[in-house]
């Protein structure tokens, strides 16, 4: 091998793993303080226990929260999907007067300051008499996710070719026989990233939830009630959980992307 | 039935169109076409890019509605039916096969619009394999996996699938390399006659048009300059425009004056000998086919002869391409390798006889 593609080669492996290690460590600092005994963090981990894990599993406050935010995100992702899928199809598909506009007002939201954009949520639905709930959350989340669904959906769509849907229905196909058997198989991939950033974007969001939940609180927000006031290891396990959880979904995301992809490629010669 | 019979009583048109007009703000991509398409028949629709033949043939298939006249099929009015309700089916350029499906997926999809049973849609599909010269095994393979040429005969049959009427066809052919089209043009009028389905092909290669067709239309910036079976086309272009369509001519205008007929910008020959007599015109334009074209040894060798200075010689193979400049025009002979005796540089007398011409509108 040629010493300077080693060289090269070298270089690419320690930049890597420094990147990995950034990244990680911080992480993996919170996952250590999860599961060590005490209740204050120390390095090395003097003594190692579950305890806080078990807690946290059976605390019936943190089984409140991580229902509530579960809901709100479920809720939030069906409802992005579906709200994004056809907006992206205005957006990439569709050639029509004002789409221009359209394209950058959508995207607009995505680049308000969140905080700032919860605040002001709450303020309008002070002046129009809502009460602020976790169902209002949803709304909030809504109004930042569904730009980022629009835009990772309209990629896919941007690859699509119209003529398929031409002809389609010039096979004899209705509109709904050409959307259910051409337009959404082809973009399936599309919907499931989407469903998949609207889901975590939805379950790790604080900003927008701690001004619009009210009295209701989600994950994040009970993680940061509890460090500003009475930490607990909980706090990191229940953090390294969600992590871990999250990590599952986009595994599970990318396994069944993998498998559309190898059923479109499928060679049963 | 004969060729005399079928001209006393042609066949029944399938499609009619009647002032058939297609506007784009101000612009008309097409203008007032009036043509009557025979049932079972093999038309070609040609003409360069921007010539509205492909509006034409949107407006066929029903993915555009004309700004103007009437279309019917089989004496209805068809002008706002959706594609879906016609008996008719388009073979894209890009093919449109749906990539998510197998070969024979994309075969049945009009049969399972229609709801026939997966038993018999598959043994229709398996049919139109073999018709289309497709190995029955290519019923389960990913059609993005598929040569271009294997492409070209799934959209086929997957178009005869939906058994319509009439077939539109725009240039499908294209993407493929020479020798592939050739085989593919050759299968397509096959297929043609083994359907017996009236296709309706457009295309800008005027080789391709005929080689499959029966009849060709020639447009020219939104209209239909001539339509005819391709011997009239090439042997009577009735313009200027598809005479040049046709592929390289010696193309010239001509003035009558003093009742001679002289060629503009050359010197001689003193009377230009045209195959009819035309005495009313005042100008007119010539056409010659450069295989009608020949060295000649002495003035009068030809009806027509002029004195040239070769400039350019090409090989096509079997024949040999001459450019010989005449004052300020040039002319393109073709010649069969024996009677090529000149070469570049030379004084050449070429020479042409009045039938070989063709006097097309100016």
């Amino acid at each position: 091998m040629n010493q300077s593609v080693r060289r090269s080669n070298a270089f690419i492996w320690t930049w890597t793993i420094f990147v990995l290690v950034l990244v990680y460590l911080p992480i993996a600092c919170g996952a250590l303080a999860g599961l060590s005994k005490s209740r204050y963090f120390g390095f090395p981990v003097a003594a190692w226990s579950t305890d806080w894990w078990s807690r946290a599993i059976d605390s019936f406050e943190v089984q409140q929260i991580v229902k509530t935010s579960v809901a709100i995100a479920l809720i939030v992702t069906v409802v992005a999907v579906i709200v994004a899928f056809f907006g992206a199809l205005a957006f990439a598909r569709y050639d029509w007067k004002g789409r221009r506009l359209y394209q950058k007002l959508v995207l607009l939201p995505i680049f308000f300051p969140q905080p700032v954009l919860g605040l002001a949520l709450l303020l309008w639905m002070n002046a129009v008499g809502i009460q602020p709930t976790w169902q209002t959350a949803i709304f909030a989340h809504l109004v930042w996710i569904v730009p980022v669904v629009t835009l990772v959906i309209a990629i896919q769509v941007y690859g699509f070719d119209p003529t398929l849907e031409e002809a389609a229905a010039d096979l004899g196909a209705g509109r709904l026989f050409v959307l259910r058997e051409i337009t959404l198989p082809i973009l399936w991939p599309g919907v499931w990233s989407g469903a998949l950033f609207a889901f975590l974007l939805s379950w790790g969001n604080f900003p927008l939830s701690l001004y619009t939940t009210g009295a209701d609180s989600t994950v994040p927000e009970w993680l940061y009630a509890k460090m500003v006031a009475g930490y607990t290891p909980m706090v990191p396990a229940i953090g390294t959980m969600s992590t871990l959880a999250a990590a599952t979904l986009l595994l599970t995301g990318g396994l069944i992307l993998a498998l559309l992809r190898w059923r479109a490629g499928k060679v049963a010669a | 039935m004969t060729a005399a019979a079928l001209a006393q009583n042609p066949p029944k048109p399938i499609l009619q169109l009647v002032g058939v007009r297609k506007t784009f703000g101000d612009f008309a991509a097409v203008e007032r076409i009036d043509l009557d398409i025979r049932d079972g028949e093999f038309l070609t629709i040609v003409g360069p890019s921007g010539s509205g033949k492909t509006t034409l043939l949107r407006m066929l298939a029903g993915m555009e509605a004309p700004s103007d006249g009437e279309i019917s099929l089989k004496g209805i009015r068809i002008n706002d039916m959706p594609p879906s309700q016609r008996p008719t089916c388009l073979v894209f350029q890009s093919l449109a096969l749906f990539p998510h499906k197998t070969v024979g997926e994309n075969i049945e999809f009009p049969l399972k619009v229609k709801g026939v049973a997966p038993a018999a849609r598959k043994q229709r599909a398996l049919e139109l394999l073999r018709l289309v010269r497709l190995p029955e095994t290519h019923y389960g393979k990913n059609v993005m996996k598929c040569s271009g040429g294997e492409r070209q005969r799934v959209a086929l049959a997957r178009a005869l699938a939906y058994d319509p009427e009439v077939l539109f066809f725009d240039e499908p052919l294209s993407a493929l390399d020479y020798k592939l089209r050739k085989v593919m043009e050759k299968e397509l009028k096959d297929l043609h006659r083994e359907s017996g389905k009236t296709f309706i092909y457009i295309t800008h290669s005027l080789e391709e048009a005929m080689v499959m067709s029966d009849r060709i239309g020639v447009m020219q910036s939104g209209r239909l300059v001539q339509v005819g079976t391709p011997e009239e086309i090439y042997t009577r272009p009735s313009t200027k425009f598809v005479s040049e369509f046709m592929g390289e001519v010696n193309v010239f205008d001509a003035a009558h004056e003093n009742g001679v007929w002289r060629i503009d910008g050359v010197e001689g020959p003193a009377n230009l000998a045209l195959p009819t007599a035309m005495t009313s015109a005042q100008k007119a334009a010539v056409v010659v086919r450069p295989e009608f074209m020949r060295f000649v040894d002495a003035p009068g060798g030809a009806d027509n002869c002029l004195k040239g200075v070769v400039f350019n010689q090409y090989s096509l193979g079997s024949r040999i391409q001459y450019q010989v400049r005449v004052a300020e025009k040039t002319f393109l002979l073709e010649l069969s390798r024996a009677n090529a005796r000149k070469a570049e540089g030379d004084e050449a007398l070429i020479g042409w006889d009045a039938r070989d011409a063709i006097v097309v509108e100016a």
